[in-house]
């Protein structure tokens, strides 16, 4: 299910030939897309030339940027799994902190029930790659995993050797993020926030 | 006698091993003695009934870990990378059985590994990297006039045989058993359920033994998955090799630009490892050496860092909080004990000099081989290069690197706690470069057998 975030050729193309082929593609959109593209063309001309450092492959599956990597899973349901998984969030009052935070390198993660309650998209962002600290995950948080994953469809258990396979069959690979601080992580946002208010703590003193 | 020995006269901690230490070879659970002299020697093998006849001859020459704590010396080991497995004609779902990583082989994994600039696989020594290197023979004894004679028994194994000898190196014979870089090294080793030794006082608790050897349960309760059939793999484990040249010259200049006196270059080296030359820890030791203590096994481990949450005894980015940080707070949810491995460290080359401040210094040929044993060697390597040593993000000191063995970028710094302020010591170099290195699997007694009957 995954895609290649970006193809060798579409690193070759020039500036000219990606706006030729949105034109090329656009023509086919409605008036409304038509005259968008039209209204944002030079600008937009000038952002694909000298595009930004392109998405990049986060391990097998998976895009990163920079300190960050994303995770989008699309998975269906037990019967009843929806159900038990709401109820566990609703708990939380939907918010899985401080357990969450436990884990040290998740920035966020959402719970989607779609399609009457049968399938869910679980999106999340994080640093590093995702199964660096699997291990960790499967010696101390694997209640908590197999809590949330048993209401997915054929998931073998944390503990299974099959469970990074799964992950990967049912994780699809983002073609577009945005991350406006990629290279902070989280333990580097925290000790920002730190210093920020140790300074502020220190001119207070010596006003 | 060795340190061994005496560490086991002095708390009488042998107990029975439920592990089959007769199958398991010694350089698994058994350290370098002291002293130590030894040889490393890479075989390619050039067809594979000499690899086989080769494994044959071999075989009765390795030493089991039967009474490993005993150190009797000289010992043999040995160990096959996936391309030497190949040359011996294992079948190919067996081959299939073996890790991705180790399938690949060390060079092929620099990503991971962040083996990049300096240490890129293109700057190795020419025996390295390219799929030649198929058996790692190491020699271990604690008398030069042993290593010689266990040598020239391994060597005698070789002829007539179409196997060659891609390159020998010797080690150890270093005054004091110091390292490169003239540190008292290899303290704190991961304590090992079952292998029928009681820790020593600071070691932890006893690890899973699956964690390190294959077949036994690991941490996770159930033993990693094992090369096929169980013949070949049960009792076996991997070996991550690992040659760094060491940089004398760079690591003595940034003494000296940072230390005016002796005493402050040496507490400045002190905080570099965590531990004092001689082995002494800065937790027990913060303010000036105390040798008897880094000599004494029962006490040179025995600490955490409970009282030292604010590393201004060990930094946190010292080299031994990075490769065991014990209890040290850490900013991601981590299990200590699934991250260590069995270090054999090996120096070649001349004694460190702590005048040796040139350029020219920095390339004579000195460092250390290290051999990291476990059961899932090359994850593990991969995540400590990745996670402790190559970046500081999860000890909370964001971009900085392991100062011993990382890979630092251009205007690297080195953060020591300190009160009122810290002190940041710019223009850290890398002082250890990679110049080499392969994975091998290290076959059980009865997989060697097994190897060198294939096809009969």
């Amino acid at each position: 299910m995954s895609s290649q975030t970006q193809t060798a050729s579409d690193k070759r193309k020039t500036g000219e030939e990606k706006i030729r082929e949105l034109r090329e593609l656009f023509a086919d959109a409605n008036e409304i897309g038509k005259q968008a593209l039209e209204n944002v063309i030079a600008e937009l001309t000038s952002q694909v030339s000298e595009p930004p450092p392109a998405i990049e492959s986060a391990g097998r599956v998976g895009a990163r940027l920079g300190k960050r990597s994303e995770l989008t899973i699309i998975v269906p349901l037990v019967p009843g799994g929806a159900k038990r998984l709401k109820t566990f969030l609703r708990s939380l009052g939907g918010n899985l902190s401080p357990g969450a935070s436990k884990v040290g390198t998740l920035h966020d993660m959402r719970f989607v029930f779609f399609d009457n309650d049968t399938r869910l998209l679980f999106a999340t962002s994080f640093d590093g790659d995702w199964d660096t600290y699997i291990d960790d995950f499967i010696a101390l948080i694997p209640d908590y995993l197999d809590l949330m994953d048993s209401a997915w469809e054929g998931w073998p258990g944390i503990r299974s050797p099959e469970a990074k396979d799964y992950l990967i069959k049912h994780q699809i690979t983002a073609d577009g993020w945005f991350v406006a601080e990629p290279d902070l992580s989280l333990a580097e946002i925290q000790r920002q926030n730190r210093v920020s208010k140790a300074v502020d703590e220190f001119l207070d003193k010596i006003q | 006698m060795s340190s061994v020995n005496e560490s086991a006269a002095a708390s009488g901690a042998a107990r029975e091993s439920v592990l089959d230490l007769h199958e398991i070879q010694a350089t698994v659970l058994r350290p370098r003695p002291a002293p130590y002299f030894g040889t490393h020697v890479l075989l390619r093998i050039n067809d594979a009934q000499s690899g086989r006849e080769l494994f044959r001859r071999l075989t009765p020459h390795v030493d089991s870990a039967a009474g490993w704590w005993s150190a009797k010396t000289p010992w043999l080991s040995v160990g096959i990378s996936y391309t030497g497995l190949k040359a011996l004609g294992l079948p190919e779902n067996s081959l299939q059985s073996f890790p991705e990583a180790f399938r690949e082989g060390m060079a092929a994994r620099a990503r991971q590994l962040g083996d990049t600039g300096l240490n890129d696989p293109k700057n190795w020594d020419a025996a390295y990297g390219k799929g030649e290197v198929h058996i790692g023979v190491q020699a271990f004894s604690d008398s030069e006039e042993d290593r010689r004679r266990i040598l020239g028994i391994a060597r005698e194994q070789l002829d007539g045989l179409s196997v060659s000898i891609l390159a020998m190196q010797d080690f150890g014979a270093q005054p004091g058993d110091l390292n490169p870089l003239g540190y008292k090294d290899g303290i704190d080793q991961p304590p090992i359920e079952g292998s029928g030794f009681d820790p020593l006082p600071g070691q932890g608790r006893p690890i899973k033994a699956g964690e390190f050897i294959l077949g036994y349960p690991g941490e996770a309760g159930v033993p990693v998955p094992m090369p096929q059939p169980d013949i070949l793999g049960r009792n076996g484990t991997y070996v991550g090799f690992r040659k760094y040249q060491s940089r004398v010259g760079a690591f003595n200049r940034f003494l000296r630009a940072h230390g005016n006196t002796e005493a402050e270059r040496e507490l400045l080296a002190a905080k570099l490892v965590g531990r004092w030359r001689s082995g002494a820890p800065l937790v027990l030791a913060p303010e000036v050496d105390n040798p008897a203590l880094g000599a004494d096994l029962q006490r040179n481990n025995d600490f955490n860092y409970a009282n030292d949450s604010r590393g201004r005894q060990a930094p946190f980015g010292c080299h031994i909080r990075r490769m065991n940080p014990r209890d040290s707070k850490l900013t991601r949810l981590t299990d200590v004990n699934l991250h260590r491995l069995i270090r054999r460290g090996t120096t070649y080359g001349p004694p460190y000099d702590p005048n040796a401040l040139s350029e020219a210094d920095d390339e004579v040929p000195r460092g250390a081989i290290f051999l990291f044993i476990s059961a899932k060697a090359m994850a593990t390597i991969e995540f400590l290069q990745q996670e402790w040593i190559n970046d500081g993000n999860f000890i909370g000191i964001g971009d900085e690197r392991d100062p011993i063995i990382g890979l630092q970028q251009e205007e690297a710094s080195f953060t020591i706690p300190n009160e009122p302020v810290r002190r940041r010591v710019h223009g850290i170099e890398t002082f250890n470069v990679l110049r080499g290195g392969e994975y091998f699997f290290m076959p059980s007694l009865s997989a060697l057998k097994w190897l060198a009957d294939l096809n009969s």
